[in-house]
């Protein structure tokens, strides 16, 4: 099996109890590849956190196995986080240091990383994701689409494999979120494996090489968009205009 | 957006900035206690040492006082308490109520204390990153048993980081309700209880994204510092605050 076609998660029929007793993931079987680019879509309530949240064992399953790279993540949690990195919806929870230089410093600092090799790891982060002249900046002066970027600025220092965002546009204008966009497309083609869980296909959609539906836990439908897209509004999910007009698949950000 | 509180780093080049964070603390300690022992002349000389070193950091004065406006009217009230409940011989009378001139004398003298300790506590905080502050706190605590250090320094700087943000969510709780007539109750213990409960609400819900997120981030107590380093300067000056400081006690 070629490097490009090897599964860098792997799941087997992933339960998920919370202590309340809700049944927040259903005996969910998922692969996704090296390389892929996957959106997750539901409703809210579907599952789409619950699952991510497993890849980076922040929460551990009631049965079944997540692998990441070949290895349960419930063996070794803390290689999971090197491996899978995660922004989450809400950036202002996520940066936790005085300064953008400092935030992105303080995923290779619990790494334990050699100071040169967390300086080289910060230039490298705050270029690509273009907040090189905010370096200095206090996270309360930056706009929602910079405090985004600085969210996976922090994440992209840790050089995880898989890049996952948990609804990476709420509460973003529209140049924030061209902004984010362009950073998770730039990170695809760089040949990150990307996994994206939004209730809103379509800015992401055009970009995405498979889309799962999840409703009340469980994957509902896995496949190309342009195979399931039509059926989405059955599971609360609004279908995108292109694909409501008949039109071809365009890029939001144009 | 959150506003810079006056308890905020300002980034520059002065000597005040270059020093050791743990020789900066300890700074803060000796001009402190100087400031207990010295006489109305030694306080003043210490408040001419640490205004000249917010000048020299490039702090603007003018905007200091006006963000420590409140804090003047706090000191206002010290004294006032001071000079009104003091005994000695009467200045003025007031419905009945003498003011002391010692009593006021000695309101003055707590004022001018407390004043110093909070101007060289702002010096250090204004001239000092927050990663320094950590590692000089880590450092610090270092030889006591049973106490980690490297926590501590971390909810010292996620204290500070989240301080705007809280402020920031109260006034949205406060304009929120304000948009609901929440004036028109007469209750102020009921407007409290309609205030804190969604404040507090919020700001727990928060502390647990947080951990969420720093354990994503592979958080732990073990990790990469940053390495503080003394120099001839840090040196130097401890000498020159020691000296300045001994001589204020025993001779003024």
């Amino acid at each position: 099996m070629g490097l490009s076609n090897m599964n860098i998660i792997e799941i087997d029929k992933l339960s998920h109890r919370f202590s309340n007793g809700f049944l927040g993931l259903d005996s969910i079987d998922l692969s996704v590849k090296k390389g892929e680019f996957v959106v997750i879509a539901g409703r809210n309530g579907s599952g789409k956190t619950t699952l991510l949240r497993h890849l980076n064992a922040l929460l551990l399953p009631t049965s079944g196995t997540v692998r990441i790279g070949g290895v349960s993540v419930q063996d070794d949690p803390a290689r999971a986080r090197r491996i899978v990195g995660m922004v989450f919806q809400d950036s202002d929870s996520q940066i936790v240091c005085e300064t953008v230089r400092e935030d992105v410093a303080f995923g290779p600092e619990n790494l334990c990383l050699e100071r040169d090799e967390i300086e080289k790891r910060i230039s490298e982060a705050l270029n690509v994701t273009g907040l090189s002249g905010l370096a200095d900046a206090g996270p309360h002066i930056l706009s929602g689409g910079e405090k985004r970027r600085l969210a996976i600025a922090g994440v992209l220092a840790m050089m995880p494999e898989v890049l996952v965002f948990d609804e990476p546009f709420s509460n973003l204008d529209y140049p924030g979120t061209r902004d984010v966009l362009r950073q998770i497309t730039g990170l695809h083609g760089a040949g990150r494996t990307i996994i994206v869980s939004t209730h809103d296909l379509e800015k992401i959609i055009s970009h995405a090489g498979r889309l799962l539906i999840m409703e009340e836990g469980k994957i509902a439908r896995d496949g190309i968009p342009e195979k399931i897209i039509s059926g989405v509004e059955t599971f609360g999910v609004r279908e995108p205009y292109f694909s409501r007009m008949g039109l071809e698949r365009a890029s939001w950000p144009g | 957006m959150a506003g810079l509180t006056a308890f905020s780093y300002r980034k520059g080049f002065s000597i005040v900035h270059s020093l050791d964070a743990r020789f900066k603390l300890l700074f803060l300690v000796i001009i402190g206690a100087s400031g207990l022992k010295a006489s109305p002349a030694g306080l003043l000389l210490l408040f001419g040492l640490v205004l000249s070193g917010l000048i020299h950091a490039g702090i603007r004065l003018r905007d200091l006082f006006k963000e420590l406006r409140f804090f003047f009217c706090f000191l206002l009230f010290v004294v006032a308490i001071r000079a009104f409940s003091a005994d000695g011989t009467g200045l003025i009378e007031v419905y009945g109520i003498s003011l002391s001139a010692g009593g006021l004398k000695e309101g003055l003298l707590v004022c001018l204390r407390l004043l110093l300790i909070a101007l060289s506590g702002l010096l250090f905080v204004a001239t000092t990153r927050m990663l320094e502050i950590k590692a000089a706190i880590e450092w610090i605590l270092k030889p006591f048993p049973f106490v980690s250090g490297s926590r501590i320094s971390t909810m010292t700087g996620l204290m500070m980081r989240f301080i705007p943000v809280i402020l920031e969510q109260a006034k949205e709780t406060s304009d929120a309700q304000k948009a609901r007539c929440i004036e028109n109750r007469r209750n102020p213990l009921y407007r409290m209880i309609k205030f804190a409960i969604p404040l507090l609400g919020r700001t727990f819900d928060n502390a647990g994204r947080i951990a969420i997120a720093m354990e994503a981030r592979c958080y732990s107590d073990i990790r990469t510092g940053y390495k503080l380093s003394s120099k001839k300067n840090d040196w130097m000056v401890l000498f020159i605050v020691i000296s300045v400081c001994t001589a204020i006690v025993a001779y003024l």
